[in-house]
């Protein structure tokens, strides 16, 4: 069995984000793998652990740099990786047509996507590749179990979760709780750099997004920078309910 | 091994009398992709296992640390220094230093990791025998095992030749009875094996490996510590305590190499430990004056408050400078090293003592930048600073112990000066030449001023004048004291001042030349840096020749020194300014 894992790159959560010309200013932030994709890694990687799987292929599409995030998922442990290059911004459905014909041309049987995106916050990739694809899709899991072609599962629902069960081949996207993401050790950094990351030009005209970003606009927060002495740990707990209730009025 | 070499082979000391070319230092900007990723590995480590932990770590859970220090040895961060064939990986020192710079975000556990990767594994990889290694090292490098040195006593710290212990081999010739007592041991808690110092029969200086459980050695109570608080510091105690003879590391008689030459190693990673620490206690007080309003304004508006961000950024861009460009070149001297030669260990700690002053400049200027930038952090959070719920307080004691071990300050600047001296005494230095040409040209009258162009015309002007105030100073100074010189250990530690300036100032100037104008902030952190570097080397130059010289004399050297140190001034205020703002906005130390 073969699984693919998708790898986006955004900016990391730690960092402060800059706009330039209208848009999210990329070259001056720091690029990390999106943690929604580390969790299907993570995944990915287990199942190949507990002898369900045979291979891990890690799929990034977009620039140069975003090597250095398929990079961190082959340290993390993936077998070998596709650069599918391209400058264009793919929204996610036009995303969606490349990665759905790879899936087609590596015979993937299991595909795994963040949920959601850190930087579009859109959640239609994973649905959109299921489509395309004509797969089953199970959606936010966070808990997985595979018996032989059979996936079985867990995911969120507003007031409490539903367990499922689908047939292979499918999309699986992913979410915190699922497992911990691995950290790349020493030792796999060493054993990633002989290990192929393979580059695929995009052709233009395989993949068009219609949708297009046109500007971006960060909103900077407020903060309302009180400090409670805690001393008086019961006192301080007192005030902080009140300033939560009336003045900051995020609780009833 | 290293995969990018950008460094120049060079010889330690060298910096003073050649000028370096940026193309020949390695700067952090040189980073290959694997030393870039384990970077990051080790930040998220330190991120996520060291810092919501450090309450648990501060309370002495010693259980808890030595599992702490386990998970980061499964990750592979205790194997780098280790060969291959027992566990480890043996990867470049640039790799071990941004390690020791990564993990650095709380004390107690950076001196914990350090004391074992450093003093607690590099006596074993230098000298153990193959027996030794193969049952030691890879639990070592695996963080199975912790590991501990014991070198100094209650009467002998500095003075670490002067230990009492002793060791005497038993009638029947199989092991050594140690008895004495050990002071002030890092990790002593809770390591497995320590690497113990010795002198056998009294005379002969050596060090033993003993396994903790060992009948006779005795963990002592912990050390009620001003800060690392949560790092263990216990005396050893050796009572008859029986050591087999294949347990004696290295030669007997030979310790004091194993001593020293580990110590070099220390002192480096050290200075990349303080740059860590530096980093984050920034990253806490940025983020404190961005949120801290006083007088209607976010404290992050006033210019005074802007001075110390301006300061301590520019003591991190200054540190990461010299600590990288040091450990690149010690690098390419490892690489240039044929791997078949008889004894590679040997050679290696050669070829790393060649920097033992860069190693000792780093120590210094590192631990004193920490110190000054923990401190600046501590006055940005004000009242806040001087409690324990925000971490400028631990910041603040937790920096102070760099000053003290892996050889006082005091005893590295009288290595740095005295080092350089006795190397030109051999003749493996030209500095008695260099010395004369500067006092010829100087003394002949004005000095040419060297044109400098370009926006570092400034600081490239300062280090050239540094270079001779420092040539100079060591030529009055030894015309005047002689042999006796070393005695002199205030003109002594002032010329190390100088020698310590020239080579951060020109890490600074050659980092930031190598990035060839892409970058604002660089250029402006030089600049700042320098101005701070030129002062501190005025006032070392005046103390030199105002104690080696009186009268008629030292007016004529004073008129030389004024000529020497003539140079424009920079708008340092408009300067920190500048790098402040970059800072603020950042919310950490940034060099975009
Ligand atoms: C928290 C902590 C952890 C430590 N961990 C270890 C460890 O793991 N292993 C280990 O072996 N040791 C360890 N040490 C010991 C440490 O290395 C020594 O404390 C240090 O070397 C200084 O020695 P000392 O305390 O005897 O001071 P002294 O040598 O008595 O020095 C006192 C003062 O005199 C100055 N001085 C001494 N000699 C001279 C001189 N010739 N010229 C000018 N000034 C001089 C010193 O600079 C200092 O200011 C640790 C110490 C501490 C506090």
């Amino acid at each position: 069995m073969r699984i693919l894992t998708l790898v986006r790159q955004v900016p990391d959560a730690e960092e402060t984000i800059r706009i330039r010309e209208g848009k999210v200013d990329l070259a001056s932030s720091k690029l990390v793998v999106d943690t929604m994709d580390e969790y299907g890694i993570e995944q990915a990687l287990r199942f190949r652990e507990q002898g369900l799987a045979e291979e891990v292929v890690a799929v990034g599409v977009g620039p140069t740099r975003m090597q250095d995030a398929l990079r961190t998922a082959l340290a993390m442990g993936a077998d070998r990786a596709i650069h599918v290059q391209t400058e264009v911004m793919l929204d996610p459905i036009a995303l969606s047509k490349v990665i759905a014909d790879l899936a087609r041309a590596e015979a993937a049987d299991l595909i795994f996507s963040g949920g959601q995106q850190a930087d579009w916050d859109s959640h239609a990739l994973g649905a959109a590749v299921a489509e395309r694809l004509n797969w089953p899709q199970a959606t936010w899991t966070n808990a997985l179990e595979l018996n032989g072609s059979t996936l079985k599962g867990r995911h969120d629902t507003d007031e409490g979760s539903e367990t499922f069960e689908l047939p292979l081949p499918a999309v699986v996207t992913t979410q915190q709780g699922l497992n911990e993401p691995r950290y790349p050790t020493v030792p796999n950094i060493m054993r990633a750099k002989k290990k192929e990351i393979r580059a695929v030009p995009l052709e233009p005209s395989s993949a068009t997004p219609l949708a297009l970003v046109t500007g971006s606009e960060i909103q900077v927060k407020a903060r309302r920078n009180k400090i409670l002495d805690g001393k008086d740990a019961a006192a301080a707990g007192r005030q902080l309910v009140e300033l939560l209730r009336n003045e900051a009025r995020v609780i009833q | 091994m290293s995969e990018q070499q950008t460094a120049m082979r060079i010889q330690g000391g060298s910096f003073l009398l050649e000028d370096a070319k940026p193309e020949d230092i390695f700067t952090l900007e040189d980073l290959s992709d694997t030393q870039q990723q384990i970077a990051q590995t080790t930040t998220e480590f330190a991120e996520n296992e060291i810092l919501p932990n450090i309450p648990r770590i501060e309370s002495k859970d010693f259980a808890f640390t030595r599992a702490l220090l386990h998970k980061a040895g499964e990750l592979g961060l205790m194997s780098i220094d280790v060969p291959e064939q027992y566990g480890g990986l043996e990867l470049d020192k640039v790799t071990s230093a941004l390690v020791a710079d990564k993990i650095a975000v709380c004390g107690s556990f950076s001196v914990a990791f350090s004391a074992h990767v450093g003093i607690g594994t590099l006596p074993l990889v230098w000298y153990g025998t193959e027996e030794q290694k193969q049952r030691y090292l890879p639990k070592l490098a695996s963080g199975e095992w912790v590991a501990s040195y014991a070198l100094s006593e209650a009467s002998s710290g500095s003075d670490a030749m002067n230990i009492r212990t002793q060791a005497v081999l038993s009638p029947d010739g199989r092991h050594y009875i140690l008895n004495g007592e050990k002071m002030w041991i890092s990790n002593a808690g809770m390591a497995n094996l320590f690497t113990v110092f010795a002198k056998i029969d009294g005379e002969k200086f050596s060090a033993f490996l003993i396994e903790a459980g060992t009948p006779g050695l005795s963990v002592g109570a912990e050390e009620h510590k001003l800060g690392i608080r949560g790092s263990s510091t216990c005396p050893l105690v050796l009572s008859d305590c029986k050591v087999p003879v294949e347990n004696l590391l290295g030669e007997a008689g030979k310790g004091h190499h194993i001593a020293f030459n580990t110590l070099n190693v220390g002192r480096y990673k050290l200075g990349s430990a303080a740059v860590g620490g530096a980093k984050i206690a920034f990253r806490n007080g940025v983020r404190y004056a961005r949120e801290r309003k006083a007088f209607g304004k976010p404290i992050s508006s006033f210019g005074l408050v802007q001075q110390m961000i301006a300061n301590s950024a520019t003591g991190i861009f200054a540190g990461e400078s010299a600590v990288y460009r040091v450990v690149g070149a010690i690098d390419a001297s490892l690489a240039a090293m044929d791997k078949s030669a008889p004894n590679p260990s040997l050679e290696t700690q050669k070829r790393i003592e060649e920097f033992a002053v860069e190693c000792s400049i780093l120590k210094v200027w590192c631990s004193e930048m920490l110190d000054r930038l923990v401190d600046d952090m501590l006055q940005v959070h004000g009242g806040y600073g001087y409690v324990e719920e925000f971490p400028a307080e631990r910041s603040y004691r937790d920096s102070r112990i760099n000053r003290i071990f892996e050889g006082t300050n005091e005893i590295n600047r009288l290595i740095i000066s005295g080092w350089m001296l006795k190397r030109a005494m051999q003749g493996r230095l030209a500095l008695m030449p260099a010395i004369q040409r500067v006092m010829d040209e100087v003394m002949s009258g004005p000095v040419a001023r060297e044109e400098q162009t370009g926006e570092l015309a400034a600081a490239r002007a300062m280090l050239a004048s540094g270079k001779k105030l420092a040539l100079f100073c060591a030529g009055v100074a030894s015309q005047r004291f002689g042999t006796t010189l070393a005695d002199e250990q205030e003109v002594m530690a002032a010329l190390a001042d100088i020698l310590i300036e020239v080579l951060v100032l020109e890490s600074c100037i050659l980092r930031t030349e190598k990035m060839q104008g892409t970058r604002k902030l660089p250029v402006a952190m030089t600049r700042y840096y320098a101005a701070h570097a030129f002062g501190v080397m005025e006032r070392a130059a005046e103390t030199i020749l105002s104690a080696a010289a009186e009268g008629d004399m030292l007016r004529t050297q004073m008129a030389v020194f004024r000529r020497l140190t003539k140079h424009d001034p920079e708008n340092t205020v408009a300067l920190g300014r500048e790098i402040a703002a970059a800072m603020i906005d950042a919310g950490r130390y940034t060099m975009d």
